[in-house]
């Protein structure tokens, strides 16, 4: 398990830090991408297992980065975990293609679980 | 009086005597009064009067004989009908003449008099005869009507004044008016527009009025949601309240309207016109919208940290050591209670500013309602170590509405059910269908609602008195399930009595049609 990688992209510095420290704990190796810019090189570079991705970013945001990822024949399967604080991000992560939704603030314990199963799928 | 024998009257002389008596009678039964003047004498004196004459006048014969007619005008010198007289006597011609008389007494008639002369042969005037009736009566009634109309011309006048005041005050309210009004014929035809109406659509009165609306501005108001509502929505539905219509105008660009749309069914000359009031609300929507996205951000910044906080602190509660003091497990403990509080007053300050601007979107798709409710349960239970939440009965596998929505109201009811019940231990959750409707009961067996707070716990910001201590909030969540339930076309209510606990209904139609209305 411990050799699983998780990319985790959001813009709040808080939220990025917290997600690595709790993730790490449960012996996941991280790549926090806080610039969205940057999230499709660290995909080449890295492949992670699982993405959790934001969708209110500067510039590049969650659902556009997703839809980009769907239409990618190497990354159109890969499992991305939308978090969000917006009112209609359960839709919006819908209709781009999320493997799943959890809307911010979340609940650790599901938010792991949630991880777990993604990655053991 | 050898004269009258060119009269009619033949007299012989041997009847002669008896004869003038006859005509003197007949004289006498005249109800008209008939005197004689001699014009040959200084004055025309009366040197004959006969009975009604004494009767109409009041005088006795030998205060008659000898005077001049005028007499019986007494100080009233000033008529016309003198002058006329005078006139006729100076010419020799006959006249009638309607003047005011005196009777002795001072009694004042109208005397109707005819004179006319008597000539001889060379045509010199030797008499005149007067020939006088009392058109008193006649008179008066006549100047009754004339008083009668006089006094009915002036009300009308009045009246005609304070119709057109009142016409004057309507117009300058109709003008004065922040909305747009027109007034059509039956065809669709511009009777009238108010100046907000010129002012809005940048339009002259001249280029409006008289013109079909359709054609109005060319053809920039033939509008396929505005002839909908004309031709096919109000003559079935009178009068259209609140009907929303947006155009984009080639000069004045995109107008969202509401539209109240009367049509007149009085009978009369007014029938049939229609009059439709138009309320401009793009600005407001607008504004609506931006408040909207102003708190849709505000919300979403605030979440941000807040999601950062929640997990710190449930991370201190995973990492808390062996050797921890209880005091510091509570304190944790309570950290968290209070930022999910945080949580959901940020939720419900979205949703109660959407509802209130009626800006709630219905994401409507069928699901299956007892399973949804089921889950919701289990969600609330997890989360609840203090009450047992027991689910009976069944209401459907197939509702079409907005699922989250409906979930939002469950999990208010259920959490009101917990928090307003602290002792108590047991929920209840009871589904069943009645009717052509489904029904979800949650009862608790907290400390009830009394009957005249029943009403008003469904409203803004309303809290019920000892609540508002000793659990705090912001009052919203219970308008906000009552106004998710009306969108969908249903009823949410209390049942309650102090110390009995209380159970909150809702019912939601099945059928599709209902659904829709709203």
């Amino acid at each position: 398990m411990s050799n699983k990688t998780i990319l985790i992209c959001d813009d709040d510095e808080g939220i990025l830090d917290m997600l690595e420290l709790v993730l790490e704990e449960t012996g996941y190796r991280i790549i926090p991408v806080q610039n969205s810019l940057h999230i499709y090189d660290e995909i080449e570079k890295q492949h992670p297992d699982l993405i959790l991705l934001d969708l209110w970013m500067p510039v590049l945001s969650g659902d556009q980065i997703l839809k980009n990822l769907r239409q990618n024949p190497e990354t159109k399967d890969l499992p991305v975990i939308i978090i969000s604080a917006s009112r209609e991000g359960e839709r919006i992560a819908n209709d781009a293609g999320a493997s799943c939704f959890l809307a911010k603030p979340f609940d650790l314990d599901t938010l792991v679980n949630r991880v777990d199963e993604m990655i053991a799928a | 009086m050898h004269s009258l024998n060119n009269g009619k009257f033949s007299f012989s002389n041997d009847t002669v005597k008896q004869d003038l008596q006859i005509l003197i009678q007949a004289l006498d039964s005249s109800i008209s009064g008939i005197i004689l003047t001699d014009n040959q004498q200084p004055d025309n004196p009366i040197i004959y009067c006969n009975r009604a004459f004494e009767r109409i006048t009041g005088y006795q014969r030998q205060e008659i004989i000898g005077h001049n007619c005028r007499f019986l005008q007494k100080e009233d010198r000033n008529q016309k009908e003198r002058f006329m007289l005078s006139q006729a006597v100076k010419d020799g011609a006959e006249c009638v003449v309607e003047m005011r008389n005196y009777q002795k007494n001072g009694t004042l008639f109208w005397n109707e008099l005819y004179m006319s002369p008597i000539k001889d042969e060379h045509g010199n005037v030797l008499f005149f005869i007067g020939v006088q009736n009392d058109i008193t009566r006649r008179k008066k009634a006549e100047q009754e009507l004339l008083h009668q109309q006089d006094i009915m011309e002036s009300q009308i006048r009045e009246r005609t004044k304070s119709l057109k005041d009142s016409e004057d005050y309507l117009s300058s309210i109709v003008q004065t008016v922040r909305e747009s009004l027109v007034v059509l014929n039956p065809d669709f035809k511009v009777l009238s527009v108010n100046d907000h109406f010129l002012k809005t659509f940048k339009v002259s009165r001249e280029e409006t009025e008289g013109k079909l609306l359709y054609e109005l501005g060319n053809g920039q108001w033939d509008i396929p949601k505005l002839k909908e509502l004309l031709e096919n929505i109000l003559p079935t539905n009178n009068p259209v309240e609140e009907f929303e219509v947006e155009h984009d105008f080639p000069h004045i660009g995109k107008k969202l309207m509401l539209l109240n749309a009367h049509r007149i069914e009085l009978e009369g000359q007014y029938k049939d016109r229609i009059l439709i009031a138009i309320e401009d609300i793009t600005d407001r929507r607008e504004i609506e919208r931006r408040k909207d996205d102003f708190l849709s951000i505000a919300s979403h910044e605030l979440k941000t940290p807040l999601t950062t906080i929640k997990g710190y602190v449930q991370m201190m509660q995973r990492l808390l050591p062996a050797n921890a003091s209880d005091k510091y497990k509570d304190i944790l403990r309570k950290t968290g209670i209070y930022v999910e509080r945080l949580n959901n007053l940020i939720a419900e300050l979205l949703d109660m500013s959407r509802i209130q601007t009626g800006n709630i979107e219905l994401h409507k798709e069928t699901f299956d309602f007892d399973s949804a409710v089921k889950e919701a349960v289990e969600n609330i239970q997890s989360a609840t170590k203090t009450h047992q939440i027991n689910l009976q009965g069944s209401a459907t596998n197939s509702y079409t509405g907005d699922e989250s929505h409906i979930v939002q109201v469950i999990n208010n009811l259920l959490s009101n059910a917990i928090k307003y019940a602290p002792e108590s231990g047991e929920v209840l959750v009871y589904l069943s269908r009645v009717s052509n409707f489904l029904k979800v009961s949650v009862s608790d067996k907290g400390m009830g609602i009394k009957m005249e707070d029943q009403k008003k716990i469904f409203e803004r910001f309303y809290r019920v008195g000892e609540i508002q201590q000793r659990f705090p909030g912001m009052g919203i969540g219970l308008y906000v399930c009552d106004q998710i339930i009306k969108n969908h076309g249903g009823t949410l209510w209390v049942e309650s009595e102090p110390g009995r606990g209380a159970t909150f209904n809702f019912t939601l139609p099945l059928d599709e049609r209902t659904s829709d209305e709203q």
